[in-house]
Parts: structure tokens; sequence; C-alpha cells
């Protein structure tokens, strides 16, 4: 990417809780109200770039909608909804 | 093990065609690995892998629901928002003879009862029907209205389709939940509560909790219930890949571009009923209803079809059968042989009664009364042909004396003492099928039989097998290659270079010699390699058998849909021949046969020619020319004896008479080959021609009269069967059941399941020493590969021998027939061309004023103006058709022909031009090709190697005539017929070097694909080096020396049976070379191997028992030989062209 440019709405890392099945229980220290979405996503597996992401839309207690996801190395990122 | 919560009630196979990634089989059999008591395969718009599914499902103890999604127009007065077509149908117009319009959308279907089944094959029927409309016959997308899917309603239930594309949520998803709503509304009214489910699944996409909130919701107030699916496309995760990839196959596109359409993640990988119970735990009810639903859907494939064939119900069809053979039977038999061939006759007529297979044969004799009929009309009244049966048989019915009786088979099987086991089995058990009729014809009388067939028994009542051109590596190189978005150029040089069979740790060497390691390695052909292995023998799409049909008493398509084949007035059932087999379906092979179409187009040339009509059927069959000849290997052109291994074996086993001849033809099989029976045969023969009192060792003393006639060796299929009766004390039925196992496609391991069996009765009843019975067995094993019945090698060394005395007797026309009945055998037009002109035929290049539109043979008493023609005076001349030259319009060659018969030879090329019908385009094309060349007058013509200006006397006026033609060639095409030029004559050109010796020998190729002039080995000669031998000088050359050769590549070879050799066979202007390439040797040349038009080898002459060949040490390709002197640039720019145009020889992978 040039220098000067930056992507929108690119992921953040975020720090996730989960319960025993991996599903997030709070976000960023926010408790989770209610599970809105699950899905997942495996692309770009023909390149040296794979794309494997296990997301979650989520109503948080504080009234917030929000999306998170786990990549392939466990680590959990907040994406624009 | 605990119940299985969940049953899957929505699969895809790889018969889906590209949207589905494993065999009904391998989706089988890890449904049993996952414990699930039921599994249902639901194949977009088909059900043509369902057969296989049923009949695997019960081997692995799971029971086989069957089902389809379909696809259904939704037209736009339903969808709410009116989007889609613009189309005005409505409901209540008459959907069946109109394609339907409207969205596609899919719902699932899943069989309950007979009646449903009926109704599924009918509403599969429908929805194909209109696949075909379009002027090329291209493949439309299937699909049925909405309407006509309501009315097929009974004993079918319906789920409401998938998450993605369903006809409710499919509908929903693109926002549409009041349309949605109204559609399910309908298909409730139309299946009711009981038998219409709304579909829950759970892809793992966005919005699939709020899609299946919604449905649940939509289903509560309707009052059905929901039910799971899981849209299985692949019985493993790592087949999810390979199904993405095919995606993009489907859509001619990208992996990338084909995101939208893809599955997005693996989850469609089939997973254990507990897994999916937990997947859908949110909607216990809908997992439930899995169970409750499967234990409704009943209806078993493999047992209610409900089929019969025409005749099959005949009361006094025995009676029929009996007396059409016992009339016959006095007419064909005498003394002895008469006694003979009653005591047959009975016995076979009993066991067809007692089959109930006497309407079978009647039918079939009806068939060949038909196709009586058709030849009649194609051959004409008063034809030389016309005295031919229609067809012969082929296949193990020609044991049969009911069928030689009949006229189903033209071998006389009680003096060709033909064992009829093999054909027409005693024994009967639940899997007992109707024997196989095959019969072959010419292709001419076949075109037009199929449809008439249709005619005669109802186009409700009879259609063509159906067929499944699996993935091989070079298709899925090219489809796969493209899905990755790798260079096109580096995937057309892997294409070529990979072979047809090849396995995946040779696909890799190709690659690397095709593209080089460093590209090989790159992360893109990695991860294709990995496609390819998982891709190999899915089915790609389906095809038309190429003549297996099936009639039935019912229509057709209440046992299986028949849809529309490519070719304009055919149909073809859903399933093929292993499939119609299964279903007990009658199946009748009507062959085309080019042998046979080209020995009829022989004697009808002879005819014409000569004057003389040639009987077949009572020619000499002991010609000892023609059998010296066959001993010699000058079996070029000859039918199933022209191929380099037959030309090898010949000189060794030197057939005498037409019993060895069947012999011969049933050696060169994978079966006898891998069961070791060729070297012992070979070796035996030649003992007894040494000493004619030497004692064939035979296994056991129990196999003498089993294997007598074949030296102690196992060739024909039968003697499988009769070995193991005699050794092993098999039944009939046994031996039934080891028959069908080396018929079918996994035929090795069905084989195997007999082993244990054979040992027990060979060692146990017979006391065989367990070694014996051992290598007996692995004998029997060989034939998992093909071999031949018996009466099958007998009909076709029959016409092994009369080609072999056509070619000898009749050359002129026998080549010219064979050129004109391209594509067939072994050897391309080219090669043949250059054998029978070094035997003395005489070839004439395509001429405007002299070839008709075929190849025909030229006599004195036929060519006009015999006076002026010196070249016709020794004698006959095959003179090629104008249809040879490439890309000329056959109509345009017609016409010219005709107005050339009609009003006299063309005076020049604007009189060709004004006259003849012919456009400009098809006028340049019979310049380039040299056909124009004597409307030209007297042209001075120089020539020599590469173009080089040096003196010469070959005609060099192409290039003026393709001058004059475009000058004079005005005439344009319109719609059906062509504006004619005016007939002006062409002013004088500019000064056209000619194209010289080398130049039309380019020329020839490109245009015709064969040259007749100098072989271009012979143009080079002179710069090759004088350590290269001729094909000739091998014979000179002493055993075991170094040589090196030379030549064209005309045919590749890499046989199954010959542990990774190739077997090439090079042509230079004198003959041609054997070259064998052993494993190591083709490693480090894979690409100059596989692809090299032109070649160079170096190797060890072996000379053996008459066969000469080079064991090769290094091939080169021929202009990059670093053994030449300095090569010219002008040498490699002219071979290079060659290259280009050079016909490709003939590549014979590896085959069952």
């Amino acid at each position: 990417m040039r220098p000067g440019l930056r992507r929108l709405y690119a992921p953040r890392r975020v720090a996730v809780e989960v319960d025993p099945e991996g599903v997030p229980r709070a976000v960023a220290g926010v408790a989770v109200a209610a599970l809105r979405e699950e899905w997942l996503v495996e692309d770009r597996w023909w390149t040296l770039r794979r794309l494997w992401r296990h997301y979650f839309e989520l109503a948080l207690l504080d009234g917030s909608d929000v999306v998170v996801f786990r990549d392939s190395d466990g680590r959990w990122y907040r994406q624009r909804a | 093990m605990a119940a299985a919560p969940y049953i899957e009630l929505h699969a895809h196979s790889a018969f889906s065609f590209l949207d589905g990634a494993s065999t009904p089989t391998e989706l089988a059999a890890a449904a049993a690995e996952c414990g699930y008591p039921a599994f249902a395969l639901t194949d977009h718009d088909g059900i043509w892998g369902s057969m296989e599914f049923a009949h695997a499902c019960a081997g692995f103890g799971v029971r086989g629901v069957t089902g389809t999604e379909l696809t259904v127009a939704v037209g736009p007065r339903v969808l709410s928002r009116g989007r889609g077509s613009s189309s005005s149908q409505a409901a209540g117009e008459d959907p069946i003879f109109a394609p339907p319009a409207g969205e596609h959308f899919h719902l699932t279907l899943l069989v309950e009862d007979a009646a449903g089944y009926r109704n599924l094959c009918r509403l599969l029927s429908k929805a194909h029907s209109h696949t075909r409309d379009s002027p090329q016959r291209a493949a439309g997308q299937p699909a049925v209205s909405l309407e006509l899917f309501e009315r097929h309603a009974e004993g079918l239930v319906c789920l409401s389709g998938c998450a993605g594309d369903g006809a409710v949520a499919g509908v929903w998803e693109r926002g549409d939940s009041a349309a949605a709503a109204g559609i399910a509304r309908r298909l409730l009214a139309a299946f009711g509560r009981e038998r219409f489910r709304i579909e829950l699944q759970r892809p793992y996409w966005r919005h699939d909790r709020a899609r299946n909130r919604w449905l649940v919701g939509l289903a509560e107030r309707l009052g059905v219930a929901c039910v799971a699916t899981g849209n299985v496309h692949s019985h493993a995760r790592r087949r999810a890949r390979l199904q993405d990839a095919f995606v993009a196959v489907r859509l001619g596109t990208t992996l990338e571009a084909s995101e939208p359409r893809r599955r997005g993640n693996s989850s469609s990988a089939l997973a254990s009923p507990q897994a999916m119970a937990t997947r859908f735990a949110e909607h216990p009810a809908a997992v439930a209803e899995t169970l409750r639903l499967a234990e409704r859907l009943r209806f078993d494939l493999t047992a209610e079809l409900g089929y019969s064939f025409p005749g099959s119900e005949n009361p006094g069809a025995d009676r029929e059968l009996a007396e059409v053979c016992r009339s016959l039977l006095e007419t064909r038999y005498a003394g002895s042989a008469l006694s003979k061939a009653r005591d047959r006759l009975e016995d076979e007529l009993r066991t067809i009664r007692r089959r109930g297979l006497s309407g079978f044969f009647l039918l079939h004799r009806d068939l060949l009364e038909l196709a009586r009929e058709v030849a009649l009309e194609v051959r004409g009244d008063g034809s030389v042909r016309s005295i031919l049966p229609p067809g012969r048989g082929r296949g193990s019915s020609v044991s049969s004396i009911v069928c030689y009786l009949t006229g189903l088979s033209h071998i006389d099987p009680v003096a060709a003492k033909l064992f009829s086991g093999r054909f027409l089995s005693d024994e009967v058990d639940e899997n007992t099928v109707a024997p196989d009729i095959d019969l072959d014809f010419p292709r001419d009388i076949r075109e037009k039989l199929i449809p008439r067939v249709h005619d005669r028994y109802g186009a409700d009542h009879s259609a063509l097998v159906a067929a499944f051109p699996t993935y091989r590596p070079r298709g899925a190189v090219r489809d796969l290659g493209k899905a990755l978005a790798l260079p096109p150029a580096e995937i057309e040089r892997v294409a070529k270079t990979v072979g047809f069979h090849e396995r995946s740790g040779e696909i890799e060497r190709d690659v690397v010699a095709a593209i080089g390691a460093e590209r090989a390695a790159a992360h893109g052909w990695q991860v294709l390699r990995g496609l390819l292995d998982e891709a190999m023998g899915l089915p790609r799409h389906a095809s038309q058998h190429p003549g297996g049909m099936v009639i039935s008493t019912r229509p057709l398509l209440d046992v299986c849909p028949v849809v529309p084949a490519a070719m304009e007035g055919r149909q073809i059932v859903q399933w093929d021949k292993d499939s119609c087999a299964d279903a007990g379906f009658l199946k009748i092979d009507l062959l085309g046969l080019g042998m046979l179409s080209a020995v009829e187009r022989c004697v009808e040339e002879i005819d014409r020619a000569r004057g003389e009509r040639v009987d077949l059927s009572r020619i000499a069959f002991d010609d000892p020319e023609t059998f010296e000849s066959i001993r010699a290997a000058e079996t070029t052109g000859v039918f199933q004896i022209e191929s380099r291994a037959q030309m090898q074996m010949l000189p060794r086993t030197r057939p005498q008479n037409l019993d060895d001849l069947t012999v011969q033809v049933a050696l060169v099989r994978p079966g006898p080959i891998q069961g070791g029976a060729v070297h012992p045969y070979i070796e035996r023969r030649k003992r007894l021609r040494e000493d004619p009192s030497y004692e064939i060792p035979f296994e056991h003393r129990l196999l003498e009269p089993v294997l007598r006639e074949t030296l102690g060796t196992i060739v024909y299929q039968e003697q499988v069967i009769e070995v193991a009766m005699h050794l092993a004390g098999f039944s009939s039925t046994e031996a039934e059941g080891l028959r069908r196992a080396m018929s079918r496609k996994r035929s090795q391991e069905a084989i195997e399941e007999h082993h244990d069996r054979f040992l027990v009765g060979a060692v146990g009843a017979n006391e065989v020493p367990l070694e014996v019975a051992e290598r007996v067995w692995r004998q029997i094993q060989g034939f998992s590969g093909f071999g031949f019945p018996k009466a099958h090698s007998a009909a076709f060394g029959l016409l092994a021998y009369q080609s072999a005395w056509l070619r000898i007797n009749y050359a002129p026309e026998f080549l010219c027939s064979l050129l004109n009945e391209q594509p067939m055998g072994f050897y391309p037009p080219d090669a043949l061309a250059h054998e029978a002109q070094r035997r003395g035929v005489r070839l004439a290049p395509p001429d405007a004023n002299r070839s008709q539109v075929q190849c025909h043979v030229e006599t004195p008493r036929t060519a006009r103006r015999r006076a002026l023609e010196p070249e016709l005076r020794g004698g006959l001349v095959v003179r090629i058709g104008l249809g040879y030259v490439k890309g000329v319009r056959e109509e345009e060659m017609q016409s010219l022909v005709a107005e050339r018969e009609r009003s006299g030879p063309y005076r020049g090329i604007a009189d060709l031009a004004s006259r003849s019908g012919a456009g400009r385009d098809s006028l340049e094309r019979l310049a380039w090709a040299g056909a124009l060349d004597n409307l030209l007058g007297d042209v001075p013509v120089i020539g020599g190697p590469y173009g080089c200006s040096i003196t010469g006397t070959s005609g060099g006026g192409r290039r003026e005539a393709l001058w004059k033609a475009g000058v004079a060639g005005t005439g344009r095409r319109h719609g059906e017929g062509t504006q004619m030029a005016l007939p002006l004559d062409t002013p004088g050109g500019p000064a056209l070097e000619p194209l010289g010796e080398w130049g039309e020998a380019i020329a020839d190729y490109r245009s015709t694909g064969m040259t007749l002039g100098e072989h271009p080995m012979a143009l080079m000669r002179g710069e090759l080096g004088s350590e290269l031998a001729r094909s000739t000088d091998l014979e000179k050359i002493e055993d075991g020396a170094t040589v090196e050769v030379a030549g064209m590549v005309v045919a590749r070879q890499r046989p199954e049976t010959a542990k990774g050799i190739v077997f090439m066979l090079l042509e230079d202007e004198r003959g041609t070379v054997n070259l064998i390439v052993p494993p190591p040797v083709y490693d480090r040349h894979r690409a100059e191997v596989r692809t090299s038009p032109l070649v160079r080898a170096k190797g060890r002459l072996e000379r053996r028992e008459g066969t000469i060949n080079v064991l090769v040490s290094a091939v080169v390709e021929l202009e990059r030989s670093p053994a030449t002197p300095k090569s010219s640039p002008q040498r490699e720019r002219a071979v290079a062209q060659l290259r280009t145009v050079a016909p490709a020889g003939h590549s014979f992978g590896r085959r069952r």
C-alpha cells in the first residue's frame, strides 16, 4: 500500500472472553447480552494468504452491536458491522 | 451405538455436475461410517447417480433415499416485486410445451412411494425437455414451472429448498418475504401438511439465524413442521476445496471471481448425525423431524421400478422363437453337425424358456429386421453392399446358436466351438441380469437406425443410455488450472504433456518437464496438484453412450428420466450402462464400427472402379498371400492387428488360419497380458512348430480340456469361468458371479472376493496343490483388466482377416475407404498414405477438376480425357477428396463437383469461381491445398528444401492460385446459398516465388493433414548427419549396436500393463521404427516423448524373432539435436513450421 493511504474499516485487535464452546462472553470487558449471528469464512485457500475467520455478531450489555472474529491463529479482531 | 439423532435428507454427489465433489459410493460409505441409518441423495435436476447410490447404500447397510433438488421457474406474478423474466406466462397457461419462464429457485423432492418416483421421473424429464432448444443444441438450464411442479405432488415429499437458492429461503434472502410466504402456501396446498416441510439449513452464512427464525415463524403460521438438512456437497472436508474449484469451473471463471457463488466455507462436508444435531441445537424439533420423515421414505430404487421390455409379456413368445430357429436349422446345418446343432439349440431354447427370455430374443430379431429395412434404404437397392447383412454380432452373444439362426450373429458357434455359458447361464439368482446382445453396424446405417428405433417403439419407450465422461489429468489441468488463474500458456504446455490416465506422482514429474522445476514449485501449481488428486475419476458432465439403447413396455419416463441428447433426434435416460444393468433394463448395443463401414465402402469402391462384386462372406478364408502378409506384420490399416504391439507379436505367433487369428485378437489385451498368458503362448507355439510332438505343460490335468486350444494359457473371458468350474468346482451361479465381477468398474476388488472360495474348492475338493491353485488364481486375477470372450474374438478375427484380404487384393480401394472413414484405427491418414505409397499404391492430391468430395479411386475407365492423363495409364490412383481440405464447406464442395459433372471441367480459376458455388474462403483453402494448381496452366516451377530457390520440378503454383482465387473469388454467402462471382478473367498477377517442396509439404499438412510429395525426413536428410540411420538400415545393423534414428512420431503408447514403458512409432521416408523408452529415459525426456512431433533418438538395436526395436537411451526434439552439425537458422525455422502443422501422433494412454 502506498505511504499515506490506509484501509478503511480495517479489523482491529480486541480482547474477547469466551465460554467453553468458544462463543464470546465479553468483548473489551463488556458482557455479551445476545448472540445475533455466527458465520464462518474460509477463502483464498489457493493463495499464500489463506483466510479463515469465525465471525460473531453480538449485542452487548451496553446496547452496542459489534462484529468480532477469531482468525486461524486464535486472535480476536473487531470489525465494523 | 446410540441411535442416530439426525438423518441427512439433502446431499449432492458429483452427479450434480460441478456442484458436488464426491461419488455416490463415497457418500454412502461415509454415511455408513458416521452411523447414518438412512441417507438421501438429492442431486440437482437429476437422478444420474441414484442407482449407484442405492446399491452402494444397500452394500453398506444404509437405507438410501431417492430424491432430487429440482430447479423451479417462479414467474413474475408470484414474485411480488415482479423481478426477473419479462415473460407474460402466467399460472394457468400450459407450461408443458414452452420453456418455463421466471426466476430459478430450488425445491428438494424426496420419494415416498412408487407413484412419487413416477412423478419425480416425469418432472425431471419435463425439466430437461427444453434444454437443447438452442440452434447449437448447447445444454441449457433444466427447470419446470411452479404450476407443473404442483401438478406432480403425489407420492413425493417436498422440502422448501436450500438456504441460498431455495424457493422459500432464497426468495426471502432476496428480500421478498411476502413472495416467499406465498410460495410456501402454494406448496402446502399442493403437497398437504403430511408431505410439505419448511427446510432449515445452517451453512454458517451471515444471516443463518435470522433466516431460520423467519422460516420457523412461517412454519408455525402455516401449521407445518420444519426439518433440518445439511446440503452436503462432499463426503469429506478435504473435498471442500475441490467443490469451490468446481463452482469456478461451472461458471467458467476463476476462484477469485466466483466468490459470491461459492459456499464460503467447508461446512457443506458430510458431518456425523451428532455433529449435525449440535449444529441445529436451537431447532431440536427440526432435527427430530428428520427421523420421522425418513421413516416414511421407504421407496426402494433397487426393487420397485416395475420395468419390463416389449415382448416379455407375450405368452406365445416361446413357441414363436422355437419355430423361427427350428425352421432355419436344416438350412444351415447338415450331417453330424446338424445333430450337434439341434442338441445345442434345444438346450439353449430350454434355458431361454426357463429364464423367460424368448421375448427378449424376438425383440432383438425385430430390431434386426428394422435394421435390414434401414440398410436397404441407406445402401440402395442393387448396390453391391445390399447383399451384406445389415450388421454383425459382437461380444459373447456370438456364441449363441439362437443368435446365429436369428441373424443376430454371423459366426457358426458349432463350427467355431464357442461356449455359450458366458452369454446365457442356466443358473438364475436375484442378481442375474438379461444377457447382452451387441450388434455392430456400419456408421451410416447406425446413424439412421437409432431414430428409427425411437419411431418403432415410441419416443416414450426407447432412449439411449447415458455415459459420464470423468475427470482425467489433461482435462482436469485445463479446468482447474483456469480456476486457479494459472498462466494459460503454462496450462496448455502441461496439459499437452500429461498423459490420459496418469497418477499424481507422474503428473508432478510432467509439470516439471513442461514448465521447469522453478515454476512447478510455485504455490498455484502445488495447489493444482492437490486438486487433481481429488478430482480424478469424478464425472464432469453427462453424455450419450456410443450405442446402448433401452426399450421399455411402460413409458420409459415412468422408470427413469429421459432427457434430450446433444445430437438432434436422440434422447438419453439418466443412467449409464452399469446403472441400467443394475435396474434390470434390457440394453441393446447398436454400435458403430468404423472398420465395418470401411470394408463396406471398399466393396462398393471395388464395384465402382473395377466392376467386380465382392461378397466378403464367400472369399477364400485361407488365402496364402493374406496370411503371409499377416505373419510378416504387414498389417497397417488392418482391423485389430495393426497396432505396434500386435505387429511385434505376429511374426512370433505366426497365425496360420482363422482360429489362430481368433486367439491373436484376444491375446493382446490387459487380461491375458496381466495374467501372464502371452509369453507362454508364444513360446509353446514356437515349440510346437519345431516339434509337433511337444506336450503342452498344463498347470493341472483338470485344466487340459479347458485350455487346450490356447496351449495351457487363459486367453478368453469364458476360460476364466471354465477354469473356476473345473479346477475349483464353482457352480454356474458362482461362475456367473465371477464373470460379473470381471465386467465391473472396480473389478480387481470384486474378483478378489472369490479368491477364498477358489482356493477352498481347488485345494479342498480337488486336491490341487496350494501353490498351483494360487498360480492359477493369479492368472484369473489378471482378468480384472479387460479381456475378450472367445465369441467376440471370433467375430473380430473374421473382420481382421477380411480387412487384411482387401488390403492385399484391392489395395487402392482399401486405402481409399480407410481415408474416408477417418478417424479410426491406429494410424493417422498421413501414415496410412505413406505406408501405401511404399507398397506401390499411387495417390494423387485434391484437384478441383478431378476430385470428388470424398476420396475415390480413379481408373482410366472412369477418368475423363484419359488420353491426357498419363499418370493413370499404369492403373488405379487414389484421388484425395476435396472434403479432405480443412475448413471448406461440404455443401460448397458438393455443389462444385455437381456443376463439374453437369457442365464439364473448369477452364480456369475465374471459371471455377463463377460456376462452382464455392465462396472465396473455400476457394482459397483449395488453392493452398494445391487443388487449383491444374487450373493455372503451365507454371514455371523452381523449388528446393525450405523454399530455397533451387531448380526443381514440383508444382509450385499455389501462391499464384491463391492470388487468383482471392481476385476471382468474389462470391458471397447469403443464408443457405452463395451469390456467384462474375466470370471475369483474372488479371496477370505479380511474380510470385513458388513454394518449393518444403513449403508445399507444410501447406499440405496445414490444409489436409497429409503430404503425398517427398517425406519431410527425405527433405531434411542431407542436413541431419550421416550417423543417422534410416528405418530400412536397421535390418542390416547387428543386434546390440548403438544406433541413432529420427522421424515423425506416428503413435505413442503407454499401456497400463507395461510398467511405465513408453512405446513410440517413428516414421521416416522409408518406413517405421519402433522405439522402446524405459521409465528412467522417459522421466528425463518427458516433454519430448509426450509432445514432440519430430524426434531424434539414440539407443541399442534389439532384434528378436523377426522384430526390430530400438531401446532408447536419449530422445531430443529433432531441431535441437546436439549431435547434428551446426544447424542453420533456416532449418530451425523450417522445422519449427513443420512442428506446428505436423499431424499429432496418436497417443494411447493407459486404458482398462
